[in-house]
């Protein structure tokens, strides 16, 4: 199968309807869940269909080290290879692997403007020039405003789409305005907002905010299984 | 030799380079009272420490050989090797992992987990050898056991428990707290060797009862009785602890944790008791052998010193008396006089001299029973090989060898040093399976190749000093292959009628590329369109074209070859005939099956200051690295890339120019890959201008 089919036949594209990724230049979005129902998952989904577009993807881990970090693609990647049956899975994650950057922070070493100078460094001396920042494990319980509002400017700027993962809680209320407390108060930064619902035999996928599913009887779900997306038609 | 086996103890000192191992092993060997005076690795009085045997070794303060050495402590016999701390020596670390039982992982209180401790823990996971580990060097400025414990967690997947706390840290660093015990150990004397128990200080009272909390419940998990006694609110005894904590330990489940200053003699006694208390016996291993007459099928051994006998030859030494075997025995017992059976060359020996090694003195020892190390004398083998009793037919697992990486031309520059230079070539290809040495047979000259730069600059120097040859070495090259990536047919005649015997055969078939191994024949012929006795001749025709590829010269890898037709002369069709249209129709399908060149790719992980991280990527950048991932840790940081070899050659002294000496970096192999496009064509052009040159 060709990296082309791969593009088409992933749900990922769903949320992106006709364009070619979900987030345009400068955008937010985020990936809302409670621990453990699959962000990484999904946020590595979206890096890799990034990546099969031959578009260069920096992920920011901010309490994974890079091993795992890099585990989590390959999981991922050889449950896509094998769903789908890919020949020659190896040569293609080969061919898509130099279109990744992996940073890890310590939780408590990690500022904006730091990654924004490590960032910098990459692109000023052209090592590596990022068309989307994933930034996984960062602390939304007090949103940093000013910072976000900073790595926005910085993104609008170096043309970056930028993905959080987002933790939320199992008994909070939303707040006004129907938003999960995390991202309600910073919701004017977010073009897009993905929410994950586990239910009976899978994890919904939800759009909160922006993002395309052209028909309301397109479903995305996670696979618990394989944690990989699959398009329902109900 | 005590024959009670539960107390027993072969053990590894593994650890990153300079973390302090080999001052610990010296330590050990002191407070055990087989050595009786202490000298530092990089010592003033040019002695050196007892364990690095090898002059080389000791100036670059550095361990090469392991030596397996041997003390006791408080009743326990324990075997110690200590380990290489170099990637590129990777092999000598795989090798003594093999036969420990368990091992103590040394970690640099200031710089923690480093990339060489993570590439040793890999190793000690794939053999599954339980640990504890050792925090060293807390008297140094900077140091934090707290940070270590965390990169254990974080870095390398442990579940550390911390068995002590300090007291007081860097220069004020006085003893620790045991807190089996709850006592305050410190180290008097002025060798530490009168170890003081007290009352834990006021001010960490409350401290260690909180961590003691923390150890117990950790241990609880791995005791019933423990549990119980917690729940029932009944006194914990120091033994419940510990057996705990051992089952959790020999299960690798969790990593007990001790702290100390080998170079200030600050706890290692309490890491001796550790290691007879918490590490296993040979008897709590597992060990398999495979049967070579049932399709190697794997076989346990019985670790009981009356029955028949299986041993390992782990490592070789050549003394100025013979060779030196080190050998692990897993079943049975090795005694002096016994024949015995090396399994891979099937010749019988008669075991001469059995020795107990002490690094580089020996004691004579009547017989090793199993679950000890000891050495042979006399006994000719290569490492790796298996000894066991006449009648049966076992193998230990081969070791996984890598296939060298880089090679350089090397020729002596008078008569003299070229007999040093073919003694100390045999003798090193022997010990070290990932040294090899070769000669080129169109150019004469004597190739050596082996894993790394640093590796093969080790075994010269090593030549010119211990055999005192003088020798002119070439440049480093890369070993760089050629493989195909698509299919393509062949039917080649190879027909000469003309005068004399005439030669007539015609083969044809396919070859496609081959995804896992170097090279397979099939032959699909039916009908006796190739005769029967010709197709080996067909085989030979193939395989003799794979060691020098059409397209560079380069060895052919990952091919596969089907042959299904062809045709014979009654009269002149021959063996010769075969090979020759084999080697027509290589040639002739090669190229249609669009040849490429791969290179050997490196994994390399620096580690420097976060101020210097924009540089060093540069300077990976520049080499065609490509860079998986950068780990902040703070005041450092780690960084991953995916380097070819081909441009690896001298970046230790860039490395250290970029960042004023204080970034380190490791390599080691990780893959053969396709070489760009660019790259393939300057190397051609290489290639026909050193054509030119020869003609």
């Amino acid at each position: 199968m060709l990296k082309r089919d791969l593009i088409l036949r992933n749900p990922i594209q769903t949320l992106a309807g006709e364009a070619e990724s979900i987030l345009h230049a400068g955008q937010f979005g985020g990936i809302l869940a409670r621990a453990g129902v699959g962000k990484t998952a999904l946020i590595v989904q979206i890096a890799l269909h990034a990546m099969l577009h031959g578009r260069n993807v920096v992920h920011v881990s901010l309490n994974q080290p890079v091993t795992r970090t890099n585990l989590w693609y390959r999981e991922i990647f050889g449950h896509i290879a094998r769903e789908l049956q890919i020949e020659r899975a190896e040569a293609l994650w080969e061919e898509i692997l130099p279109h990744r950057f992996i940073m890890t922070f310590r939780t408590e070493g990690f500022s904006v403007p730091k990654l924004e100078e490590r960032l910098t460094d990459l692109i000023e001396q052209n090592i590596f020039l990022p068309r989307m920042l994933i930034i996984d494990g960062l602390s939304f319980e007090e949103p940093p405003r000013e910072a976000l509002a900073g790595l926005k400017h910085y993104a609008r700027l170096n043309e970056l789409g930028v993905w959080f993962s987002i933790r939320t809680h199992r008994d909070e209320e939303p707040a006004t305005g129907g938003l999960p407390r995390q991202i309600a108060e910073v919701e004017d930064l977010f073009e897009v907002a993905l929410s994950l619902v586990p239910a009976a035999e899978e994890v919904q996928v939800n759009v909160l905010k922006g993002a395309s599913l052209p028909s309301a009887r397109d479903r995305l779900a996670l696979d618990p299984a394989t944690m990989l997306v699959k398009s329902r038609v109900s | 030799m005590k024959k009670d086996i539960r107390f027993v103890r072969n053990i590894g000192i593994s650890a990153h380079i300079d973390s302090g191992k080999t001052t610990l092993t010296e330590r050990i060997l002191f407070y055990t009272q087989r050595i009786h005076a202490m000298h530092d690795v990089k010592g003033k009085d040019g002695v050196g420490a007892f364990m690095d045997s090898m002059e080389l070794e000791r100036e670059r303060g550095i361990t090469i050989a392991s030596a397996a050495t041997f003390c006791e402590w408080k009743g326990h016999e324990i075997n110690i090797i200590d380990t290489p701390g170099h990637v590129d020596f990777t092999i000598e670390v795989e090798r003594s992992l093999r036969v420990l039982d368990g091992a103590i992982l040394v970690l640099c209180g200031v710089g923690g987990v480093q990339s060489q401790s993570i590439t040793v823990d890999q190793q000690m996971r794939r053999y599954r050898v339980p640990c504890l580990a050792f925090i060293n060097k807390l008297d140094r400025s900077g140091a934090n056991p707290q940070r270590v414990l965390d990169q254990l967690r974080q870095r390398l997947g442990h579940t550390p428990v911390a068995l002590q706390i300090p007291i007081g840290l860097e220069a004020d660093f006085q003893g620790v707290v045991d807190l089996v015990r709850m006592k305050a150990l410190y180290f008097d004397g002025d060798k530490g060797q009168a170890v003081r128990v007290e009352e834990i200080p006021e001010a960490l009272r409350e401290t260690a009862r909180i961590q003691r909390e923390a150890l117990i419940d950790a241990a609880s998990l791995f005791s019933d009785e423990l549990t119980e006694a917690i729940l029932e609110e009944r006194p914990v005894s120091e033994e419940m602890i510990l057996a705990a904590l051992r089952r959790g330990t020999l299960e690798r489940r969790i990593t007990p944790v001790l702290l100390g200053s080998a170079y200030k003699n600050k706890g290692v006694q309490p890491l001796l008791d550790a290691v007879c208390a918490l590490l296993p016996c040979p008897a709590d291993i597992e060990n398999e052998a495979l049967d070579m007459d049932r399709g190697e099928a794997p076989v346990r051994l019985s670790s009981n010193a009356d029955d028949p006998l299986v041993a390992l030859a782990f490592k070789l030494e050549d003394r100025s008396y013979g060779q030196l075997t080190y050998v692990r025995v897993y079943q049975g017992t090795l005694a002096k006089g016994e024949t015995i059976v090396n399994v891979r060359t099937g010749r019988k020996i008669k075991v001469g001299r059995v020795v107990r090694m002490h690094s580089d003195q020996m004691e004579e020892i009547d017989s090793i029973p199993a679950g000890y190390i000891g050495a042979l004398f006399g006994i000719d083998c290569a490492s790796g090989d298996t000894f066991v009793s006449p009648g049966l037919s076992l193998t230990m697992t081969s070791m996984f060898v890598p296939a060298p990486v880089i090679s350089l031309a090397i020729s002596p520059k008078n008569h003299k040093s070229e007999i040093g230079l073919s003694k100390a070539l045999n003798r090193f290809a022997k010990e070290d399976p990932t040294f090899r040495t070769h000669t080129n047979p169109e150019t004469g000259e004597t190739i050596i190749s082996g894993m790394g730069e640093l590796h093969l600059e080790v075994y010269v120097e090593r030549i010119q000093r211990e055999y005192g040859a003088e020798v002119t070495v070439g440049a480093p090259r890369v070993a760089y292959r050629e493989t195909i990536t698509q299919r393509a047919e062949f039917d080649y005649l190879h027909k000469k009628q003309t005068g004399g015997s005439g030669q007539y055969g015609r083969v044809a078939g396919w070859m496609e590329p081959l995804a896992e191994g170097d090279f397979v024949f099939e032959n699909q012929v039916v009908g006796g369109a190739i005769p029967t006795q010709f197709i080996p001749a067909c085989e030979k025709g193939f395989r003799e074209c794979l060691a020098k590829g059409p397209k560079m010269e380069f060895p052919v890898t990952g091919i596969k070859i089907v042959i299904h037709d062809g045709a014979s002369h009654p009269v002149d069709s021959s063996d010769l005939a075969f090979q020759q249209a084999a080697r027509g129709a290589f040639h002739q399908g090669y190229f249609k099956a669009k040849p490429v060149i791969q290179e050997p790719i490196m994994k390399v992980v620096v580690e420097t200051p976060t101020g210097f991280q924009g540089a060093v990527m540069g300077s990976l950048n520049q080499r065609r690295g490509m860079i998986v991932g950068s780990q902040d840790e703070g005041s450092f940081c780690v960084i991953e890339a995916h380097v070819p070899l081909a441009e690896m050659f001298g970046y230790s002294t860039v490395l250290r120019s970029l960042t004023q000496g204080q970034a380190q970096f490791t390599m080691e192999f990780l893959a053969y890959r396709q070489v760009p496009q660019a790259i393939a064509e300057e190397l051609e052009k290489k290639a026909a201008a050193q054509k030119k040159n020869v003609a």
